[in-house]
């Protein structure tokens, strides 16, 4: 009697979820076997666009592209630099923000502005910002004599990458800045008065109660950004189109010319099927070790 | 009593209905002996937003001499590379809504070979191709037929200032040491902070200025019959010595790694620069009533090595019709009616474009208003087209990125275009 009715009750469930099952499949697992599947055809200007079965032809080639590679460097060197760089400085504003001051609504709000800016707008801007001739930046710095003469700052590919990720990092960390500060008034204030009264520090403080109850947020907000960071296009196509020599192109932007503008799909699928491996062990790794630092934290605690 | 009237009530109501019908069957058989005028037929076509607003007049004159046609053009993002994706999307997903492709010359070979287009080779009678300059009608070739009618031409000039050579007394320069030697008495003399301006992004304006310099030095990219790869040869290597010269020396400003076509003239019509290498729709901006530099600067072809003559990279656009039109005849009046001697004197004189057809650059009316036209004859006739392969994107990119990494002393010239040779190789040997 009992195990009928749970049956019946599994079955239910199942007949709830399916609708959502069927749309994840649609939405997530039909373009990611799709993409699969033509990754092992030869399907480009050469075959007329017509499909034709190449195997392992694609990720062979691949192996020895030395664009890819390099793209792929780019990519994981913008990612890691400017989530950490956006991190640090999202979290100092946030503190900043979380204080009691006169018109903080007001600051709050603006501090909000970049991130609701379109990027190809902002990016066109740091472009004038950067511009070797008539840049702001330059002109700052020429006349506080730290430079003698203007730096050519996105056509020199020692200083373009750095170029587009603080034009990156500006425009996003009022995002991390906004989520941290959600997590950051989550905190009782409490905890805090009962710290002091037991003679902590300001800084033992932060570092006690503030980063590990923050940590959940600083968690998600760098897997979005890290999620983001990855598929970076716009910003980088209209400050740099991916120069110079290839200097900032990233993955995206190889995968786009290479399916868009050579027509070449086996081989640009390919290109996807790879970048979504390394993006996917990428976020479990980090996701794994988060969660394995909270249970050490977690059970460190009582002590 | 209810039941009785609403049987009537439904009885009057089908007679009704039954009538309607055979109004509306009579009226149906007459109309067609009647033969109503056919409403005309509508074609679609995708431009830049820019071009859209200065081909208005075009469609006017079109429609009012061919009143069964009516022309919609859509107006796209002004970045002809925006233009370019939204044509390669349309036909990717099929059922594409435009019957008229308008294309640069760059683009031909890729939507020739993807079977985009159609064939307009026995379209159009040998006489009527007579006219148009050779350079542009090769830009509509791919494998030796024509896709494409060339409606306006482009090619790449120097432009310089003609009033401070004068005041040195310094010739025009001829050769790529006279473009440095001259830059530099210049700019020693204090006349201007640079010498020469250029486009050295990593896109396809660098390929484009690289195709100017190399044809100067005598060597070419890709030979389009034999698919051979000149990019390794010491031609090819002196030419891009020359661009990082250009740097190195102080003649460029080191910006220019990074500079487009609008970073350049900005800094040529502020008076900070002697020579600069663009196309020809610098040419009506800066001699705008509002530019400091109006009247003071001449252009030329680039500058070639001692003992060689210059060639120009050519450019321009084209109608073609595509393939999955339903209405292939009408719209191939389109494409030869903005293709015709009337619509391309109607563009010169409103917008000052290149006409491809010869007869227009003797056509005193467009001589009158730009005095330059004559000369820019010679320049479009001695034009280079870049090589018309399908793969053609993919070649500039692996030039582009080459360039760019030798431009900015990221690799040194020969080893780059040593690499740049070997990959294009590999790609003309894949496909």
């Amino acid at each position: 009697m009992n195990t009928t009715l749970r049956d019946q009750e599994r079955r239910t469930g199942w007949w709830l979820l399916t609708p959502a099952l069927l749309l994840l499949l649609l939405v997530y697992a039909y373009p990611i076997a799709r993409s699969f599947g033509l990754s092992l055809v030869t399907q480009n200007l050469g075959t007329e666009l017509q499909p034709v079965f190449a195997g392992l032809d694609n990720y062979s080639r691949m192996a020895l592209d030395g664009r890819f590679w390099q793209t792929i460097g780019n990519t994981v060197f913008f990612t890691v630099v400017s989530v950490i760089l956006e991190l640090l400085l999202g979290l100092g504003i946030a503190l900043v923000l979380n204080q009691a001051f006169p018109s903080r609504g007001a600051v709050r709000t603006i501090a909000l502005l970049p991130w609701a800016l379109p990027t190809a707008l902002i990016a066109t801007t740091w472009t004038w910002i950067f511009n070797d001739q008539f840049g702001v930046w330059n002109d700052i710095l020429l006349r506080l004599g730290l430079i003698q003469t203007g730096v050519n700052w996105l056509g020199d590919p020692n200083w373009a990458m750095w170029t587009v990720i603080a034009a990156d990092v500006w425009k996003t960390t009022p995002f991390i800045a906004i989520l941290l500060l959600a997590g950051l008034q989550s905190i009782p204030p409490d905890l805090y008065e009962a710290h002091a009264l037991d003679g902590a520090t300001r800084w033992q403080s932060f570092y006690r109660i503030t980063l590990p109850l923050l940590l959940p947020q600083i968690l998600i907000a760098g897997l979005f950004r890290f999620a983001q960071a990855f598929g970076v296009f716009d910003l980088v196509q209209v400050m740099t189109g991916g120069g110079p020599g290839g200097a900032t192109e990233t993955v995206s932007l190889y995968i786009y010319a290479t399916i868009m503008r050579y027509l070449d799909f086996g081989y640009g699928a390919a290109l996807v099927v790879v970048t979504f491996v390394i993006l996917s062990l990428a976020v479990a790794l980090a996701t794994w070790g988060l969660a394995r630092l909270r249970a050490v934290r977690a059970i460190g605690e009582p002590r | 009593m209810a039941a009785v009237l609403n049987l009537r009530s439904w009885l009057s109501r089908r007679r009704y209905l039954v009538g309607l019908a055979i109004l509306c069957c009579t009226a149906v058989v007459l109309g067609n002996l009647v033969a109503w005028p056919q409403p005309p037929i509508r074609l679609t076509m995708l431009t830049s937003a820019l071009d859209a607003e200065q081909g208005r007049s075009l469609v006017a004159a079109f429609e009012a001499k061919n009143p069964d046609i009516k022309i919609d053009v859509i107006e796209g993002p002004t970045g002809s590379n925006a233009i370019e994706d939204l044509y390669t999307t349309s036909f990717l997903l099929g059922g594409s809504p435009y019957d008229l492709v308008m294309m640069d010359v760059v683009w031909l070979p890729k939507f020739a070979a993807a079977g985009w287009l159609l064939d307009l080779t026995d379209q159009i009678p040998a006489a009527d191709l007579a006219d148009f300059m050779p350079a542009d009608l090769d830009g509509g070739r791919y494998n030796g037929k024509l896709y494409r009618l060339p409606i306006r031409s482009d090619a790449q000039l120097l432009f310089y200032r003609q009033d401070w050579l004068e005041q040195a007394g310094i010739q025009p320069p001829e050769t790529f040491d006279d473009l440095i030697a001259a830059s530099q008495q210049l700019q020693q003399a204090g006349t201007t902070k640079w010498g020469y301006v250029w486009q050295g992004r990593q896109f396809e304006g660098l390929t484009a200025v690289f195709v100017d310099v190399l044809a100067g030095y005598g060597g070419f990219w890709v030979n389009p019959k034999t698919l051979e790869v000149g990019l390794d040869r010491p031609e090819a290597v002196e030419a891009v010595q020359f661009l990082r010269r250009t740097i190195e020396q102080g003649v460029s400003p080191p910006g220019v790694s990074n500079y487009q076509h609008e970073d350049a003239r900005r800094l040529f019509q502020a008076g900070e620069a002697a020579f600069m290498h663009n196309w020809p729709y610098a040419y009506p901006l800066s001699n705008a009533d509002d530019s400091p530099i109006k009247g003071k600067f001449a252009i030329k072809t680039m500058v070639h090595a001692p003992g060689l003559t210059s060639a120009a990279c050519l450019g321009g656009w084209g109608l073609g019709v595509a393939k999955s039109t339903a209405h292939p005849e009408a719209a191939l009046r389109v494409a030869q009616f903005y293709a015709s001697p009337e619509a391309q004197r109607l563009s010169s004189l409103e917008n000052g474009y290149l006409p491809t057809r010869r007869s227009l650059y003797s056509d005193s009316e467009i001589v009158a208003k730009y005095p330059y036209f004559p000369s820019m004859m010679g320049v479009v006739e001695k034009a280079v087209l870049r090589p018309p392969i399908a793969q053609y994107a993919q070649a500039s990119d692996i030039l582009q990125r080459y360039l760019s990494a030798a431009i900015t002393n990221r690799m040194d010239a020969e080893a780059a275009m040593m690499a740049a040779a070997t990959e294009t190789r590999a790609l003309l040997a894949r496909n």
